[in-house]
């Protein structure tokens, strides 16, 4: 059952991107291009360590990581929206302190600069082996993932839902594609722009829990592998549609999933690899090449130009 | 004359400001470490300057950052919010190795300025793409240059580890580069790469290329207001693409600079972030070359200063990653480089 | 005359921006159920009387009487609330949205207090739209509307609210002929359903066919209220543009000048835009030496693309461009500038300059050549300095050293640097785009003296305006173009503001 195993770390591979693209996606609708979600994630990845190792609660673990995330976003937001930093710019901000930070706490406080492996770690919930059996295929592939797995399947119903059926998601979207339309209905567009990256947050503190909770149980720096860039990659990809969002996500997972068993094999995973960001480049590439070739002028059919002017034009144009 | 100066200090007064207050939020950090804070902000700052040696590692660091810097003030100038510096960089050191690996066969006189031109070519490559993508199609060049930089990245480690690897060493380490293409040593500093007098000279000429040259006001002008550039007849599209070609060009030059010069071998990880470095030094330099080449000197002195730090108070040296993120995170605040349209 | 039948009276309103005085004292009373059109010239305060009515400016003196009660309108949403509801020129529709999303948005119904209940809004905007007869259908997204089926969800917004007086900011700049017609249909449906309006216009063919009433503003002074069954289009003209306006001009100037050679020549020029329209049709005209060529026309038929067009920024699809008899139709934007052209765009904020970048580099930037500022591609800073200085002092641009960012200098000033620029080269054949917009009358002469002077020298002038009083008072020759089209061509002895006026709106039957 060997494509069972391989659907399986697929799911899973998808995941953290999943989460960290639909992360980008609520902010895109909001014309927000969130660079920090890379950032985000590795906090949350971060955070949910610390405590699990602390506490030796799952929950609160996960709980912690989620807030963790939710306060660097809010950190990005109050730069930007309050003292109009530059998007991109704080952004990256985001992501160079939220490494710098970890580093430093790892340096610092737990004197391990290599990373933070705690001895024991408390686990997630995990689907039980056999519960999904009368489910052919996709039940054996689910069994035994993590609940933050299910979680980010769950997400993507969820936030189009919350995008395209309430009022909520509709001035979100009204503030990220036309501000000043958004603003004469009353609407504070400021204020949708903070939710966004709270929920934006919220989504990237999930996936960084699940990349260092659910098999690992350790922390690293760098561990999240520019995984929040293919995350926005895949939104990029998919001009922030929800549905057409998972599915990019799904086959970047299903890419890094496939360079996983080439790399066991020998084979050079980085062209497999580098297939998210390319795609990246060529879907936006193209949305903008279709709109190039949709606004171009029209052809002038019948050239009017060759039509005589009328007499009284010809007896004006007359010199005096 | 005084105007000049009192330009000149308003001009620094926002990026001075960052600094101080980041060093502050860092000094505040460092007293709650140890008991010698003072101690520990003098190897931070001035340790650089306590032996030849460390003097030599300072300029090394100092090199690359000077010419990414460069390369980010020239599309930034042209309107390009470039970010591919690390890319760039990569790129260039990747090119400048596999020439002086694969044709070591040649002679020094055609084999070094043959790794030097496919160094900048290489660069210059990645920057023309996001260009023409741009001036073209309008495509965002955040997103290209930032999903390029993951691209080079991939592609160089796939190069490092089955092409050019080094089968001696561990690693994704290449093959040394042959001894008579290494770029000779700063003149009485033992270990200096003299890369750092290309970065001080490409500072002088830049800054002239960019404000006291009827070319580089065009590029200004296609960079502040693109309507008006070709309004008043300047061939915008051009300027934008060849800003591009040059910052990536300087990226890849910092890239070959690097390997002839200071690693003298291509490793994965020899770039500290410096793409991302570089670009924080040029958006604290206001885009200017010369304040660039000040911005760069400083950041190479706490980048390299924090290691001496750790050493001698226990100060961890990731205090400056985790102090560069606040000053990333705080250096526009309220001053809002660029309009983003969406 | 405050009576029960009066919903708005405004008295003794003034507004100053800074020192500019844009509103010094306008009167104004409406009747509750009629369509009274607020009419004016360009800069005559109709926007800005607009937005004081719509909360989004405060008025620096006088009074607000709503039903007989003062009020003070303090954001646009107090506006709403009171009932006043503002129908603007640039739309605020999020184009992915229906109709009823878009009517709703900012206060969606919902269900179970979560979801936002999509029937009842389709329910609610399907019976606003059977009411007004507005013929849309609340579930199509507003960006495959027409521009005035976008303006009749604008409407159906306001109304939504109950807006009682509902204010039109010249609602037919952006329409076509026929929509024009249907919104005309729309207006009196609103009417006859007790709706107050208040419609803002410059075009006097819309104010006899809509409304009861019509308040001609001047300079922010209110100069009469009238019936409008009992006056002209001549007579609001008159109001409207008024007779002390031409202050300087060739109007009044001894005409003894002989025109040289044909410098431009349009010959049946024509280019469409991506949807198909015309947007400028067969335009032929020619320009000759010493002569200031007017183009009259009301903004957005066709005058941008004409000046963008000549200049070198846009390809034609049709027809030729001549300089001096050279064919330039191919030639590029830098090729037609060593031709011979000078120009001023009519937006110097989006064409004109840079305002981020000094006065000094903004007045050398095309003439770095010509003037001797480099060497050998190398900018030589002490002329730029010296020249920039020369041309400050002579065109007495205020506020202004060499080293300061364009953007710091006011609107006037800014234009005056536009203009010593392109004025430095003494070009043959000068392009001028709305060369006053926004200035105060004696910047404006400044800017007059010069355009005539040039033309003096020979120059051929090309002079687009919607300044009709501008048009008049500069030119030799007026063409007025309307739709796409150059309508008519007149000799500036036939031409006066019926006349020109009947024309820009497009009825030439009216003039033979």
């Amino acid at each position: 059952m060997a494509y069972i195993s391989f659907l399986a770390s697929v799911l899973e591979q998808s995941s953290p991107i999943m989460l960290a693209a639909l992360a980008a996606m609520i902010t895109l609708r909001a014309n927000i291009l969130n660079v920090a979600v890379e950032g985000m994630m590795l906090v949350g990845a971060f955070t949910a360590i610390a405590v699990g190792n602390a506490s030796g609660s799952a929950a609160l673990a996960l709980l912690c990581a989620l807030v963790a995330a939710i306060v660097m976003s809010q950190l990005l937001a109050l730069m930007t929206l309050r003292f109009s930093a530059d998007f991109i710019v704080a952004g990256l901000g985001i992501n160079l302190l939220a490494a710098g930070g970890s580093l430093f706490a790892l340096e610092w406080f737990y004197r391990s600069p290599g990373g933070l492996r705690p001895i024991t770690f408390p686990d997630l919930w995990h689907i039980p082996a056999g519960a999904l059996s009368w489910l052919p295929v996709l039940g054996p592939a689910l069994e035994g993932q993590s609940i933050i797995v299910v979680l980010s399947f769950l997400a993507v119903p969820a936030c189009f839902v919350f995008l395209y059926k309430t009022p909520t998601g509709y001035y979100l979207r009204a503030s990220g594609e036309d501000e000043h339309a958004a603003r004469s209905a009353g609407i504070d567009v400021a204020r949708m722009k903070a939710l966004a990256l709270a929920i934006s947050g919220l989504l990237a503190g999930l996936a960084g829990a699940q990349i260092s909770m659910d098999k690992l149980h350790f922390f690293l720096p760098e561990m999240t592998s520019g995984r929040g860039f293919i995350g926005l990659a895949a939104t990029l990809f998919s001009g922030g549609l929800p549905w057409t969002t998972a599915a990019a996500a799904v086959l970047f997972g299903f890419f890094g999933a496939l360079g996983d068993r080439l790399q066991a094999l020998d084979i050079p995973s980085q062209f497999v690899l580098m297939l998210p960001y390319l795609a990246a480049i060529l879907g936006l590439t193209f949305a903008r090449w279709r709109l190039h070739i949709r606004n171009r002028p029209a052809r002038i059919l019948k050239p009017q130009a060759t039509s005589e002017p009328s007499g009284s034009h010809r007896a004006d144009l007359e010199p005096s | 004359m005084r105007r000049a100066v009192v330009d000149l200090l308003k001009a620094i007064r926002a990026p001075v400001a960052a600094i101080a207050l980041t060093l502050a939020i860092g000094f505040v950090l460092v007293a709650a470490i140890t008991d010698e804070p003072v101690r520990a902000y003098r190897d931070l700052l001035f340790a650089n300057f306590d032996s030849l040696g460390n003097f030599a590692l300072f300029l090394n660091r100092a090199t690359p950052l000077t010419l990414i810097a460069l390369g980010v003030i020239f599309s930034f100038r042209a309107g390009v919010f470039n970010v591919g510096g690390e890319g760039q960089l990569y790129a260039g050191a990747i090119a400048a190795t596999v020439v002086g690996v694969f044709l070591s066969g040649l002679p020094a006189i055609v084999l070094f300025p043959l790794a030097v031109a496919a160094g900048i070519l290489a660069g210059a490559f990645l920057g023309w793409i996001p260009a023409v993508l741009k001036v073209r199609l309008a495509v965002d060049e955040v997103v290209t240059t930032l999903m390029l930089n993951i691209i080079v990245l991939l592609f160089t480690s796939y190069l490092a580890n089955q092409v050019i690897r080094d089968p001696t060493s561990y690693g994704a380490v290449s093959q040394m580069l042959p001894q008579k293409i290494w770029l000779p040593a700063f003149p009485g500093v033992p270990g200096a790469t003299s890369g750092i007098i290309v970065a001080v000279l490409l500072s002088i000429v830049s800054w002239v290329a960019l404000f006291r040259t009827e070319w580089g006001a065009q590029l200004r002008a296609s960079g502040t207001n693109l309507r008006f550039a070709r309004t008043i007849g300047v061939p915008a599209d051009r300027r934008i693409i060849t800003a591009m070609l040059l910052a990536g060009g300087f990226g890849g030059l910092a890239g070959t600079l690097y390997v002839l010069g200071i690693g003298h071998r291509f490793e994965q990880n020899f770039s500290p972030d410096y793409g991302l470095v570089g670009l924080t030094c040029a958006l604290l330099a206001r885009i200017h070359p010369i304040g660039a080449l000040a911005t760069a000197l400083f950041y190479a002195m706490i980048i390299n200063g924090a290691a001496y730090m750790q050493i001698s108070t226990d100060v961890p040296r990731s205090l400056v990653d985790l102090l560069t993120g606040l000053l990333v995170l705080l250096m526009t605040a309220r001053l809002g480089l660029r309009q983003r349209q969406g | 005359m405050t009576g029960p039948d009066e919903i708005l009276h405004l008295s003794a309103i003034a507004k100053t921006f800074g020192e500019k005085v844009a509103l010094r004292d306008v009167e104004l009373s409406v009747r509750r159920g009629e369509v009274h059109v607020i009419c004016g010239e360009n800069g005559a305060g109709k926007s800005t009387l607009m937005n004081i009515l719509a909360g989004i400016h405060q008025p620096s003196a006088g009074v607000i009487q709503l039903d007989g009660r003062k009020v003070e309108i303090a954001s646009p949403i107090v506006a709403s609330r009171l009932g006043i509801g503002m129908v603007h020129q640039h739309f605020t529709l999020v184009p992915s949205m229906t109709v009823a999303e878009n009517v709703f948005l900012g206060r969606h119904l919902t269900r179970l207090g979560i979801f936002s209940d999509r029937q009842a809004m389709i329910a609610q905007a399907a019976a606003l739209i059977e009411r007004y007869n507005f013929g849309l259908d609340p579930r199509t997204p507003v960006r495959e509307l027409s521009v005035g089926q976008r303006q009749r969800v604008e409407i159906l917004k306001a109304l939504a609210f109950d807006a009682k007086l509902l204010i039109l900011d010249e609602p037919t700049a952006v329409l076509t002929p026929p929509e024009v017609d249907e919104l005309i249909g729309v207006i009196d449906g609103l009417r006859s359903r007790g709706r107050t309006i208040l419609f803002i216009t410059h075009k006097l063919r819309e104010v006899k066919a809509v409304s009861d009433r019509v308040t001609v503003l001047r300079h922010g002074k209110t100069i009469s209220t009238h019936f409008t069954r009992d006056v002209s289009e001549a007579d609001i003209a008159r109001d409207m543009v008024g007779r002390d306006v031409f202050l300087v001009g060739r109007a009044g100037r001894p005409r003894t000048r002989a025109f040289g050679p044909t410098r431009l020549r349009l010959r049946h020029v024509a280019i469409t835009n991506a949807a198909g329209r015309r947007l400028l049709d067969d335009a032929s005209f020619e320009v000759r030496a010493g002569e200031i060529f007017g183009i009259a026309g009301v903004d957005g038929n066709g005058q941008t693309e004409l000046s963008e067009v000549i200049a070198g920024f846009t390809d034609i699809q049709a027809g030729s461009i001549e300089f001096d008899g050279r064919d330039v139709t191919a030639v590029g934007v830098p090729g037609r500038q060593k031709a011979g052209l000078g120009f001023v765009p009519e937006d110097r904020l989006d064409r004109g300059l840079s305002v981020t970048m000094s006065v000094g580099e903004n007045l050398a930037a095309t003439n770095y050549a010509l003037a001797g500022l480099t060497r050998h591609g190398f900018v030589r800073t002490d002329r730029v300095e010296a020249f920039t200085a020369g041309k400050i002092a002579e065109f007495d641009i205020r506020g202004a050293q060499p080293s300061t960012p364009a953007g710091s200098l006011s609107g006037g000033n800014m234009q005056k640097v536009v203009i010593a620029r392109e004025l430095n080269r003494d070009p043959p054949l000068l392009v001028v785009s709305q060369p006053t917009r926004g200035l105060d009358i004696g910047a404006a002469e400044f800017i007059y003296e010069r355009i005539m002077a040039a033309a003096d020298r020979g120059r051929a002038v090309l002079l687009i305006s919607s300044e009709l009083s501008e048009i008049l008072a500069l030119s030799d020759r007026i063409g007025v173009m309307y739709s796409g089209k150059l309508l008519r061509v007149l000799e500036r002895s036939a031409a006066d503001e019926v006349t020109i006026g009947a024309l820009m709106n497009g009825s030439v039957g009216a003039v033979n």
